[in-house]
Order: structure tokens, then sequence, then C-alpha cells
């Protein structure tokens, strides 16, 4: 065999395992990612319903109705509500725990996987429990009341005054473990030297934080934000399990309100738009999030 | 100034733990709820008005007398004015929390007490026999209850019986059923009632198998970007990070129509295909075999091996920490997935452990007792794998959160 051929045969082969070992990702991606968002696409824009094969182009006209819909627009609102609410919420406690953690203190990691414990415990388990604790004679109902305390009759969740309010706080306490994680990491990687000049210099703890801790934070604030935010745009499991958007749907949010229209009232076609919307929310999110991080680096 | 540090961290520890301790304790309460529990069920301290205390204890005979002493009303057992005994109503009562009956007595000479159950298809069962001493004084009994021995339907008891034999008579007051407390019975109840044992098979295998695919899969992936040279590889790696920022909600409806058209509906192909293998697998497990000498591989191809060879016998056994990492992320991600699973199924003995949960209180009358006993069985897995892997879960997030 002439060596040229052979190195040849060799490179095709080198292309070859390549292409097997890449491969799974390669199928995954193409079923699982390309064709669902492309397929998306075309399914938001016909009146499918999901329980015939029948499928007619209807245009741009489920966009339109989604705009038209109140109780998507509802949903629309109460989701940013939560965003705009538990995220800044959720970072100022998060970081002061971090600052409390890093102060110097004994037991760190006890109190690091203590904190961290709701966040890997499943969203079903958690709501289950304060379903119990918002109940009308559950726990929170009994301190109240032994504080003096008028608390309602029903449920917190039951209310619409207070269900949104009642699954932020709920929201809140279960996601903040995991950010202050974050924090704490974040906290250690900066450079001592210029604490010790700080302190020599006088400054009090107030003015090392405000003046060095928080601008070197930045871009972990700004990462704990943006990914804190994406999650809070999908929140879905606990409106599931706790209120199913009611009452007089005060919690739908999306992707609550995509799952009743898409898998209750089978109107995919429509169920599809919705999730493009929260697509492009979410797209925008993240590019808003690069642009500040690379604006950061700069 | 530390003093001050301490409670708040205490404070917040106490905060963050409390709902967790919450559903533990209120799962081995018998009834009632952790604050408020039911231990002792009164049956009858015949205190109510006659009219009342009809609808819920009957005579077995002819009448029911009641007797009035010193402001304690109780009732009288006389076979000669053909009272023989009491029937005391219970609905349609599961037993099985029961630990003892206690109830006071005073029998006028020796007398035989004879106790019975008796449920809703009307069987009889004793279950204790007591020989009563003649006393002038009330004495208080305490019957042992072993809900296994007995033979009749234990869920569904409607009455309690007592009956004597012999001549004298009987007074009985205070009539109280004792529940065992803390009691496991809860648990088995959940899981008998409804398909928990199935639910936790159904998680384990999707969990287990998705653990091994992304293990086996992202690495093999993962292998090629490290140590391959091919076209658009940043290209796709890129493609690769952007995948993980895409809400599943966008996939799932096309997602949905696939898996109907391949029949795959109620399937563990269903809810394990998808996750098979994941971007953020890829990710980490690229940045480890990146930092693992170069020099390793080059020495195992002059020996001859294959790519293969390579990635099996050289960098897989050295990829522990990374490989623990994405497992055990894998696991936790998956185990508590509840999108996907609620989507992709809709039989009752395909659902996961947190579809079960979730669906078992919004079908069920459920008691707080018996909802935390099926939290417990759904979250347990989780908080015992965060126990053992604590550190690896937090050096998991903080691979993926601080280098992407």
């Amino acid at each position: 065999m002439p060596p040229v051929l052979r190195g040849e045969n060799v490179r095709k082969r080198e292309k070859i395992t390549t292409f097997v070992f890449i491969l799974p990702w390669l199928l995954s991606f193409c079923i699982f990612v390309l064709y669902p968002i492309v397929f998306s696409i075309y399914v938001s824009l016909t009146d499918y319903s999901g329980l015939t094969w029948n499928m007619n182009f209807v245009g741009l006209s489920n966009y339109i109705r989604a705009f038209k819909d109140r109780v998507f627009l509802k949903a629309l609102s109460n989701t940013f509500l939560f965003v705009l609410i538990t995220v800044p919420a959720t970072t100022v406690i998060s970081l002061f725990l971090a600052v409390l953690l890093t102060s110097g203190i004994r037991f760190k990691r006890l109190f690091q996987a203590g904190y961290f414990l709701p966040s890997v415990i499943s969203m079903v388990v958690i709501s289950m429990v304060w379903l119990y604790i918002y109940s009308a004679t559950g726990p929170l109902n009994m301190l109240l009341r032994s504080l003096g305390i008028d608390v309602p009759a029903r449920s917190w969740l039951a209310s619409e005054k207070t269900a949104l309010g009642s699954i932020m706080v709920m929201d809140v306490w279960s996601a903040v473990g995991y950010y202050t994680v974050l924090f704490v990491a974040g906290l250690q990687s900066l450079p001592l030297q210029l604490y010790e000049a700080a302190k020599i210099d006088g400054a009090t703890k107030w003015q090392i934080f405000k003046s060095i801790t928080l601008p070197l934070l930045k871009p972990t604030i700004l990462f704990v934000v943006s990914i804190n935010s994406i999650r809070s745009f999908q929140i879905f499991t606990e409106i599931f399990t706790l209120t199913g958007g009611g009452p007089a749907n005060s919690t739908q949010t999306i992707v609550h309100y995509l799952y009743d229209v898409s898998f209750r009232k089978f109107e995919m076609g429509y169920g599809s738009a919705i999730a493009y919307v929260l697509f492009f929310i979410v797209m925008a999110m993240t590019v808003l999030q690069r642009k500040i991080l690379k604006g950061e680096q700069l | 100034m530390k003093l001050l540090v301490y409670s708040l961290l205490v404070l917040f520890l106490v905060i963050s733990l409390f709902p967790t301790f919450l559903m533990f304790s209120t799962a081995f309460v018998p009834e009632g709820d952790l604050f408020n529990r039911t231990i002792e069920k009164i049956v009858s301290d015949f205190e109510a008005p006659r009219t009342v205390l009809l609808t819920r204890v009957r005579p077995i005979g002819k009448a029911f007398e009641l007797v009035r002493e010193e402001q304690n009303n109780f009732a009288r057992l006389d076979p000669s004015r053909e009272v023989k005994g009491l029937a005391f109503s219970m609905g349609s009562s599961d037993i099985n929390r029961i630990s003892h009956l206690i109830f006071k007595v005073r029998a006028s000479s020796a007398l035989k007490l004879s106790l019975c159950f008796k449920d809703i298809k009307e069987n009889v069962e004793e279950f204790a026999r007591l020989l009563m001493e003649p006393s002038s004084q009330w004495k208080t009994l305490r019957v042992n209850i072993d809900v296994k021995k007995l033979k009749l339907d234990v869920l569904h008891v409607s009455q309690l019986r007592m009956t004597i034999e012999g001549d004298g008579t009987l007074d009985i007051d205070d009539v109280t059923l004792v529940n065992r407390y803390p009691t496991f019975y809860n648990f088995v109840k959940v899981l008998r009632e409804d398909y928990f044992g199935r639910y936790l098979l159904n998680s384990t295998v999707v969990s287990v198998c998705s653990v091994l695919g992304n293990l086996f899969f992202c690495s093999l992936v993962a292998y090629a970007f490290a140590r391959k040279h091919f076209r658009m590889k940043e290209l796709f790696f890129s493609i690769v990070l952007a995948t993980m920022m895409i809400p599943p909600q966008v996939t799932i409806i096309p997602t949905f129509i696939l898996m109907r058209k391949l029949n795959l509906i109620n399937t563990y192909w269903a809810l394990i295909l998808p996750n098979l293998v994941t971007p953020f697998g890829i990710f980490l497990m690229r940045q480890y075999f990146e930092q693992l000498p170069l020099e390793l591989d080059q020495a195992a191809k002059i020996d001859g091996a294959g790519d293969f060879r390579i990635f099996w016998n050289v960098l897989l056994p050295l990829s522990k920490p990374a490989l623990s990492v994405l497992g055990i992320n894998t696991f936790v991600l998956t185990w508590n997935d509840v999108f996907y699973p609620l989507i992709l199924t809709t039989s009752r003995e395909m659902r996961t452990v947190q579809i079960g949960l979730a669906l078992y209180q919004k079908l069920n009358v459920f008691t707080w007792p018996t909802l935390m006993a099926a939290s417990t069985i759904a979250g347990l897995p989780i908080i015992v794998v965060f126990l053992i892997f604590e550190k690896r879960i937090i050096s998991g997030i903080l691979e993926g959160a601080i280098k992407s």
C-alpha cells in the first residue's frame, strides 16, 4: 500500500472516531433541542390542539391572542412581580449570610450546609411542608396568634391578597442557601491585602464593605441576579402544587399558564406561542447579562 | 458583636431547618398535627346529654342505664336487667395506629368482660377477655391491642364492643383509645394506599439510568472536545454552553409530540432519553480532562492504545472527583424534576415520586401526618445523599457557576 493512502486512511479513521465520540451529544442536541425549538415555531403558528393530528396554519394569530388574553397578561405581570421582588430579596439575604459566614466564625461549614439543605430538597416536598405551615390551623397562624396578631381564618394560600406573597416568601426561603454558597466562594476569592490596608487606614467595617467588598463582588452579584432571574421566570412547580394558579389567577405565572393551556385545555399551538414569548424573555435576560458582565470586565 | 453574629447565624439556621424538621416530626404523629396531637381518643366519658350520647354509644340488650354519682356520669351494665354490654360507634376507622385501650371499671361481683371490635362487614372479633374482681373502688384498666393479630378488617372498624358474662353489675367510665406515638403507620399507609412504592422504584430507575448515561456519554463527548481536533469544535462547544440557557418549557411541546409519535409516553425511555447527555456534564468533564497532562495519552498511544482505550483506561479512572460531582448533581436534578415527568407520563404506574406526591395531595383527602409521611418518602433520599456528599454537591455548584 502506498504510504500516502495509508496516511489518508488514518485521517479518515480519526475523523470517524471523533464523530463517534461526539455522536451522543449530536443526537441528543438534534432530537431534544434543535428539532423542538424549530418545530415549536411552526406549532406556534398553527391551531394544533394536541388531541388530534390536525394542524392548520393560522399565522401570527396565537401571538396576537396572547397579548389580548387577560389571563396571560395577568400571568406575565405576576411573573415579573415575582422576579422583581424575590430576586433582590434573595440576593440581599444571601449576601448578608455570606458576609456573616466569612467573618471568621467557627462551624462555618456546618452553618453553610444547614442553609444549603432547602435547595436540594425538591420543590414539591417543600411545597407540601409550606402548605401545612400556611394552613388555617398551621404553625404560622399559631405563632402569630400567640403573638396576639390577627390571623386570616383561611389558609394564606387561599386568599387573593396573600397567595402570591406567601409563595414568594417560600421561594426566597428555599433559594437563599444556594446563592449564599456562591457568595461565600466569591467573597473568599477577594484579595486580602486590600482589607489589611483598609484596616490600617482605620476604616470601619461598613466602610470596608461598601467601598471594597461590594465593588469587587459586583461580577458575582450580577451573576447571581441573572441566574436567579432566569430561574424565577420559569417558576412552575410551586404554583402547580400549591395553588394551581388560583385563587382568581392571582398566582398564575407564564409557565403554569403554558402548562394549563397546552396540557389541560389542549391548545398546544397557543401554548407554543406562550413558550416562545418566555423564550424571548429569557434570551433577552441572557443577552443583557452577557453585556453587563462584559462591560464589567472592560 | 461576635455574639450578635452567632445569634443571627443560629436564627437563620433555625428558620432554614425548621420546615424540614416539621416534615419529619409530623410524619410520626398518629392524628391531628404536630402541635395538636391526638394521642388519646376519648371514645366516651358518658358526660354528654343522653340524646347525644345515644348517637355514639348503643346498649347491647334492651336498655341503657346511665348512673349519676358525685357530678360524674357513667354506664352500668347489668345482665339481670338485660343490659349485657355497650357498643361504641367508631364510624369506619383505621385502628392501626392504636396501641391500647384505657377505661375505668367497678364490679359488684366477679364477672367476665369481653372486648371486641366489629368491622363494617359485621365481623366481630374479640381482642381481650378480662376477669373482673369485685371492688367498691374505681379501677383503671389498660388493655394492649395487637392489631397485627386481628383477622377482621382493621382499616374499617365500626364498633368497639364491651359485653359481660356472669351475675352482678359492672360500671364503666372514661373509655379511651390511645394512639401509638411516635408511629410508623403513616408511612405504611401511604405506601399501601397509593403507589408510593412503585413511584420510588420509577424515580430510582430513571435517576440511576440518567446518572449512568450522563457519566458515560458526557465524558465520551467531553473527551472529543478536550483531546481531539475537528472543524467547528469551538462553535459546537459554544452551542453546548448555549443550550444550558434554554428554558426546558420551550422544548416540551415538540418533545411531547415526538414521544407520542414514537409511542414512548408512559415508558422509562421518555423520562431517561432527554436527560441522557446534558450540557453541564459535557462542560464539567471537558474542564477536568483538559487539566490532566497530555503525556498520559501519549504514553498510552506509544503502547498502542486507541482513543477509546485511552478514554476508558487512562482518563476516566483519573477523573473520579469530577465524575462523582456529575453523578450526584444529575441524581439530585433527576430525582427532583417535575416538569418533564408530569407531561411525559399519564398513567399512575409510571409516575415518579415527585409527581406522585403532588397528585396525592391534589386527589386525596389527606391529613397532615400522612401528607408529611409521603413528603418524607419523596424527600428523604435526597436529604441522605446531601448529608453524605454535602462537600461534593457544593463543589459541583461552584464548578458549574463560577467557571461559566
